[in-house]
Order: C-alpha cells, then sequence, then structure tokens
C-alpha cells in the first residue's frame, strides 16, 4: 500500500503541479521581458497513461508557448497565466488531500492489529 | 530549490522595483534645465533578461537617453548661455507615463505569485500530518 498506484500518482501529480507553479512564476516575472516565450508544462497525459498501466509515475515535460508575441517578441498572458497559477494552487492542495487522506488509511490499518 | 516559486517571483519584484525607480526619477528631472556647455539630465531604461532555465529575471544593463537633450530658448534663466539657450533632458513624458503603468502592473502581478505560491507550500506543508 506503501507504493501504490494511488500513491505513486499522486506524487506524480504534486511533482508535475510544483514544476507548473515553477514555471508559472517564471512566466509572470518575466512578462515585460522583451523576447521571453512562456513556458508550459505537462504531465497529466503521460500520468493517466501511467496509471492506465498501473504504474503511476509520470515525468512533466517543458515545452516553449508557440502563441503569437507581442512587439517586443514576448508571448506571456498574464490572464491565462493567472488563471493557470489558481488552478495549479486548487490542484496542489486537492492532490496534498487525497495524499493525507491516504496516509490516514495507512495509518488507521497499522492500529488495528 | 525548495521555494523555489516565491524567489522566482522575488526576482522580478526587484527588476519592476529597479524600472519604478528609474522611471520615477526621469519624471522627477523631466524639467531639470542644465546649461548647454554641460549634458543634459539622461534618462535611465532598465533593460530585463530572461535567466537561464526557470531562474526568474534579472537587470542585464541600464541604457542611457541622449547627453544632447533639446535645446530651448530662455534668456531669463541663469543657466541660459550668451544666446540664451538652456538644455532640457529629451524625455518622452507619455511614454515613460506608459511604462510607469506597466512597471507598477508587472510588480502588484509578482506579488501576488509571491501570496499564492506560499498557499501552495503551506500545503505542502501538511503533508503527512494527522488531522
Amino acid at each position: 500500500m506503501l507504493d501504490s498506484v494511488t500513491s505513486a500518482a499522486l506524487t506524480s501529480a504534486l511533482d508535475g503541479l510544483s514544476r507548473r507553479q515553477r514555471a508559472i512564476a517564471d512566466n509572470i516575472a518575466n512578462v515585460n521581458t522583451p523576447g521571453y516565450h512562456a513556458q508550459r508544462v505537462q504531465f497529466e497525459e503521460a500520468l493517466a497513461a501511467s496509471v492506465q498501466d498501473g504504474d503511476g509515475r509520470a515525468t512533466a515535460t517543458t515545452s516553449l508557448s508557440a502563441e503569437p508575441t507581442r512587439t517586443n517578441g514576448n508571448n506571456v498572458n498574464l490572464d491565462t497565466e493567472t488563471m493557470s497559477n489558481i488552478d495549479t494552487v486548487l490542484r496542489f492542495q486537492f492532490a496534498t488531500q487525497a495524499l493525507n487522506a491516504q496516509f490516514t488509511g495507512l495509518r488507521s490499518a497499522l492500529r488495528t492489529s | 530549490m525548495t521555494f523555489d516559486a516565491i524567489g522566482i517571483a522575488g526576482t522580478s519584484l526587484t527588476v519592476h522595483r529597479k524600472w519604478l525607480d528609474a522611471i520615477a526619477d526621469n519624471l522627477a528631472n523631466a524639467n531639470t534645465a542644465a546649461p548647454t556647455s554641460g549634458p543634459a539630465f539622461r534618462a535611465r531604461y532598465i533593460e530585463a533578461q530572461a535567466g537561464p532555465g526557470t531562474s526568474g529575471v534579472y537587470v542585464a544593463g541600464v541604457r542611457e537617453g541622449d547627453a544632447a537633450g533639446r535645446l530651448v530658448f530662455e534668456p531669463d534663466n541663469p543657466l541660459a548661455d550668451a544666446e540664451g539657450y538652456v538644455r532640457y533632458p529629451d524625455i518622452d513624458l507619455s511614454e515613460q507615463m506608459g511604462s510607469l503603468i506597466m512597471a507598477q502592473r508587472g510588480y502588484q502581478a509578482n506579488a501576488q505569485v509571491v501570496d499564492r505560491a506560499r498557499t501552495m507550500y503551506e500545503s505542502a506543508l501538511q503533508i503527512g500530518r494527522s488531522s
């Protein structure tokens, strides 16, 4: 149960989300930097496929946004990044709670013997 | 490494604050006259550059405005030369005001990132804690 698919998947999700959070922070940090291209972190598809295979581990990949740039060569959208930022924080809290529930179950299983 | 997002937003807060400082200085000196024998006040423009990977942003350099400025006929000015000219800096006020708003909004956006990152890390610290 300690290394169940659920635990592995939740840990991978937390890892992917914290990478995404870092990328968003970098994107917003460079909102006014000429020539900067926004970074995107993907892990959901890889994680879903991994869970399907009964593994649960997945690594996040980073790519550059292909959106059209402004006149200064920058393509960071502050509204998209802000939405994504809030979304990531909520998902992270959700995954944290799920992982805690997992541990709580494990803890009660250890007590009932 | 551990609380990355806060540090990344922090680098940008620094860059935007330096930008705001430069704009404030430029605006404050927009009407500073100088004698024609010397240079005019030189406006400062902050040049931002993204750090390698996800390491935020830093000030790569400061570009200075034209020292020649613009010559204005003000014979009553005590700094005026024999022909009655003084040197004013060539600062575009509307451009500076536009930059001021951009710098201010950029600063606010990054301050909010710090706040949201803190919420996220606080939740991470709850992992494994029995409720």
